[in-house]
């Protein structure tokens, strides 16, 4: 992979400018992953902690409007969303967030591809920093990642001693980019990046998804789900803090009786009425088949349909769940069971 | 801890109850487990990193139908308890309480502070309780933040800013409802934020959804809010719904002499009149 040099000046630079030209340039804050415009920039480095939530909200916002939709007296009007102006550039994102690009990318390209998603993911840059800081909540290397993985990530960032950072160059659009500001980089070698992605120490593997999916593949009324997950109170913490998870509700809102637009928001399958016909039945109707239903969906159908696992083992879902559901513990239980 | 696992170990045995809910241990944090087997008695904690409020489960069938239930409980817990049986959710019959003579528990896990709900609270000692176990000692400082202040300040702007302030907080909201699932006085079979025909309060997470959403919430906990501050704790996005939540709470003592979850004889604020209540605010 061809690698160049940045000095910490200079990409403090190189950041100014992309500001000043209207990017929108997302790096972790102490708040998350925030607009550098309006939060200051963490220390770059590769100890740096995960961000509180990932950065699918850049592409896949929490809430969206689709359309806007006026009434006339026989007919509607509808006003399109105009996305055009989108341009984001993601900067020392941890490698489980840079991930969730192509493996959300799938879903969304399926059989209907999703402007709203496209639109921003194709105007959107990944620049991805090799990651020192696992916990024990981490299990990136139990779903075929690493600290170091480059997957989705267009440019990749490796501190080095003396403020400054390799970036290995992983895609054409991570070519082009590094083309158009070479002014910023020297060429470099990758004798001292490797020395210090060797010394980054990553979490233990703790299942092989392979074995999982294949348990998954026969078990579906198997008696480990009685009371599965029996504390979980429901909320959507784990989805939506989740970096691949995307399911969506759409919904009209009236502004008045003559005017309004249709959203598109972000749902979980945890909720207790996710699964809700409008005759009333519901073939989730509790916790257990909820959340037999969000590991099955995360290690087994979405391998299915498009041969990539649903999750990056960044480990937010249980750091952040309220009652501590630990969804690697769970995978590992099952993993074991087979 | 023995005397824990004992006092669990004998009710399930003897049948007394059908399940109990407690804490055990997970990793640096501890979290709220649901068994019937007198062989997991050995597995319950109570020390300072047990912060959930398990009223919460007391409202849900699941957990209920099978017939008395004991709970492990601290003093702002069983405020709860007693709140549900005031509002007639359950009966006293229906739980074991096993209290705790609680000293403070952490709601950050990454500090040594407890958390600030702990420091001015006046039910470390419960007035309700089956039987009463003591904690492990707390290892982590007593919290020096000052929460009736910080909602003084706030009550002393204007309008206008007050207004901004919360509009500012709530912008982060991601209607993620943990809030609504952690409390265990949002009992609704059917929350009015999920109506949606009509819909009255609108599900996107925008400006003018997410105060609808917050604000109406608030509305419908006020005078019955006990404080166990578990909303402010899971919302993942760090929102200070406490502020709003305590304030209520503040006007209901303040106006009507009144405290949820206090007395389990006492008509509930919201859902009885007085002929003594004052009128000077109907003009």
């Amino acid at each position: 992979m061809e690698e160049k040099i940045i000095t910490k000046e200079n990409l403090i630079k190189l950041s100014t400018d992309l500001v000043n030209e209207g990017f929108n340039v997302i790096a972790p804050s102490e708040k998350g992953y925030t607009l550098l415009q309006t939060d200051p920039l963490l220390s770059l480095s590769d100890s740096q902690p995960l961000p509180k939530s990932p950065f699918k909200g850049y592409l896949f916002p929490k809430t969206e409007p689709l359309f806007y939709y006026k009434k006339g007296q026989h007919d509607y009007e509808f006003v399109d969303v105009n996305l055009q102006n989108v341009k984001n550039i993601f900067l020392a994102a941890k490698p489980c967030d840079a991930a969730s690009v192509n493996i959300l990318s799938k879903v969304f390209n399926w059989d209907y591809k999703d402007e709203f998603f496209d639109i921003r993911a194709d105007n959107s840059l990944v620049i991805s920093m090799a990651c020192s800081t696992s916990d024990e909540y981490c299990f990136c290397t139990s779903v075929g990642l690493s600290p170091v993985s480059t997957k989705g990530a267009d440019l990749f960032m490796i501190p080095l001693a003396g403020d400054k950072y390799a970036i290995r160059i992983v895609t054409d659009k991570g070519k082009s980019f590094a083309e158009k500001y070479s002014k910023y980089f020297s060429d470099g070698n990758s004798v001292e990046s490797e020395k210090v992605l060797a010394g980054i120490k990553a979490p233990e593997q703790s299942f092989d998804t392979a074995k999982v999916k294949d348990w998954l593949d026969k078990n579906f009324e198997s008696e480990f789900w009685n009371g599965i997950a029996a504390t979980c109170l429901a909320c959507g913490q784990c989805a939506f803090s989740c970096p691949v998870c995307h399911c969506f509700d759409i919904v009209d809102e009236d502004y008045s009786y003559k005017e309004g637009r249709r959203m598109k928001n972000w749902d979980a399958c945890q909720f207790g009425l996710f699964t809700e016909h409008a005759s009333g039945h519901n073939p989730r109707d509790n916790q257990a088949k909820r959340y037999r239903q969000r590991i099955s969906h995360k290690f087994k159908y979405y391998k299915d349909k498009f041969d990539e696992v649903l999750c990056t083992g960044c480990g937010r879902c249980t750091r952040g769940c309220p009652v501590s559901i630990d969804i690697k513990e769970i995978v590992t239980e099952i993993n074991n069971l087979n | 801890m023995n005397n824990l696992s004992q006092i669990i170990s004998e009710l399930l045995t003897g049948g007394k109850v059908t399940k109990v809910i407690g804490y055990v241990k997970s990793g640096s944090r501890s979290k709220p487990f649901i068994s019937s087997k007198a062989e997991d008695a050995g597995k319950f904690i109570m020390d300072e990193t047990c912060v959930n409020n398990l009223a919460v489960y007391l409202t849900k069938d699941e957990i209920m139908k099978q017939g008395k239930v004991a709970v492990v409980a601290k003093g702002c817990d069983i405020r709860a308890i007693v709140a549900l049986i005031q509002e007639n959710q359950i009966k006293r019959d229906d739980v074991y309480i096993i209290g705790v003579n609680c000293q403070g528990v952490k709601e950050n896990f990454d500090s040594n502070v407890l958390a600030a709900k702990c420091t001015p609270c006046k039910v470390k000692t419960p007035a309700v309780y089956d039987v009463l176990i003591e904690m492990e000692k707390p290892k982590s400082e007593p919290s020096k933040e000052n929460k009736k202040e910080e909602i003084e300040k706030i009550s002393a702007m204007t309008d206008a800013e007050r207004f901004e302030f919360f509009e500012k907080e709530f912008e982060k909201c991601i209607k993620c409802y943990a809030c609504r699932q952690a409390c265990p006085l949002c009992y609704c079979e059917q929350c009015i934020a999920d109506k949606s025909v009509p819909r009255w309060i609108e599900s996107s997470a925008t400006k003018r959804g997410n105060m609808a959403w917050n604000i109406i919430r608030a509305f419908h906990l006020s005078g019955r809010c006990i404080g166990c501050n578990e909303c402010e704790r899971v919302c993942p996005q760090d929102i200070p719904l406490s502020l709003l939540n305590k304030k209520m709470s503040m006007v209901a003592f303040d106006e009507f002499g009144y405290e949820a979850g206090m007395d389990m004889d006492a008509p509930t604020l919201t859902g009885n009149y007085d002929i003594k209540d004052k009128e000077d605010f109907i003009q």
